[in-house]
């Protein structure tokens, strides 16, 4: 009998600890998988072309990957093994030619491109010959095909103007069909510059996603016609990083969420910012992989600070710190 | 007097925001400045550089909107 109580006592001081350890794993992330991604070779690229000034937009088709060149003002060709195969556009007003290309994607088999300080959008084949596009009243920033029929054209606020909208979508010929997503405003503009950074994935049908950079663990799920289907609680396990930021009103704390984001086959990639010197936030090395429900599956180890990227079919294509293309399995 | 001083002193300030304000920027003046302007956040906005700079970058589009506003 007495040994019965010791047995008790001796397996209740053993479950105990178990479900200690467990807690601990918990909050230290210890169950989560942890991958390393596994780099693929990029041949090198002798042509000058090939050299990417500011990459800001990174889009894919069936096997090509096309990167929009602000400050080359082209859109430089890439086979998905990271071959140049050429750039479409060059810098100018007119016809063909781009001013500060920000964002670049693929719609009804043509390259669309986001022409910021031009005011629109234009269109090229796969050729680099020009085939149409409209202006639109604002400077375009991202642009991605919701489907073959319309296009998500997003905007920075200027911070001047009241009821200023993030989202606009267009049919492809340039009617406009819905805008939305006010942007944030207070007496701080550059405050609500950092709060409205977003970013936007593609969904599976038309739909899309929006990923607030700073302040928010959210991800908004919406329709092609702008219905806001279901905001997404990102689990807590990626985490915010912060700054303290002088304002007007004082120094407040930004809580960066996310530097850059992709989604392939139902699953995000978030890459949290990373603290620089104690003070500041910049790209991090490291992607948390999020299912639809918002729970974190994985965290992908990243060999270098990755700028912007894209992943389609478990494979990264992503932008370094100096500017260069990187490719990494990601995948299981 | 005092109310006569009052008008007086308040004619001159309304002269003087008048004088100034036509010989401040004209139309073509404050659509450059607002062009400048956006164009000093959408570089600022697509270096991706890390955000202290950023913040630093776009106080200083700010700064240089107001100069330009006042034409100073």
């Amino acid at each position: 009998m007495k040994m019965t109580k010791w047995a008790a006592a001796a397996a209740a001081i053993l479950a105990l600890g178990a479900v200690i350890a467990a807690a601990a794993a918990a909050a230290t992330g210890e169950d989560i998988e942890r991958r390393k991604a596994v780099e693929v070779a990029v041949p090198a690229n002798e042509s000058d072309q090939a050299v990417l000034g500011r990459p800001v937009a990174l889009a894919l088709d069936a096997d090509r990957l096309y990167i929009a060149d602000a400050l080359d003002c082209a859109v430089k060709m890439f086979t998905k093994d990271g071959r140049f195969l050429g750039s479409l556009g060059r810098k100018g007003r007119g016809p063909g030619e781009l001013s500060f290309p920000s964002g670049v994607t693929v719609a009804g088999g043509e390259i669309v491109v986001a022409d910021k300080l031009n005011f629109r959008i234009q269109n090229f084949d796969g050729q680099g010959r020009t085939r149409g596009g409209f202006k639109i009243p604002f400077a375009p920033d991202r642009v991605m095909a919701l489907g073959a029929q319309k296009l998500l054209v997003t905007a920075n606020p200027t911070g001047r103007r009241k009821g200023e909208r993030l989202l606009h979508v267009y049919d492809t010929a340039g009617h406009p069909l819905w805008e939305g997503l006010e942007a944030r405003t207070s007496s701080d503009p550059v405050f609500d510059t950092f709060r409205n950074m977003i970013i936007v994935c593609p969904g599976e049908s038309g739909d899309f996603y929006v990923i607030f950079r700073s302040g928010e663990r959210t991800v908004l799920h919406f329709s092609g016609s702008g219905t806001l289907m279901a905001p997404i609680a990102v689990d807590e396990r990626h985490a915010f990083k912060t700054m303290d930021m002088p304002t007007g009103r004082g120094v407040v704390r930004l809580a960066g969420f996310c530097w850059a984001a992709a989604r392939d086959q139902a699953l995000f990639y978030l890459s949290a910012p990373e603290a620089l010197d104690g003070r500041d936030l910049g790209p991090g090395r490291t992607a948390s992989v999020i299912d639809g429900q918002g729970r974190l599956q994985a965290v992908v180890e990243l060999p270098c600070v990755v700028h912007r990227f894209l992943v389609a079919d478990g494979r990264m294509f992503a932008i370094d710190d100096e500017g260069g293309l990187r490719i990494f399995e990601v995948g299981r | 007097m005092r109310k006569l001083a009052i008008l007086a002193l308040a004619g001159l300030v309304m002269l003087t925001a008048g004088v100034s304000y036509a010989a401040g920027p004209g139309l073509n003046n404050q659509t450059d400045c607002n062009s400048n302007h956006m164009k000093c956040r959408e570089y600022t906005l697509n270096i991706d550089a890390p955000w202290y700079k950023v913040m630093v970058l776009l106080t200083a589009c700010d700064i240089a909107f107001g100069k330009c506003m006042l034409g100073v």
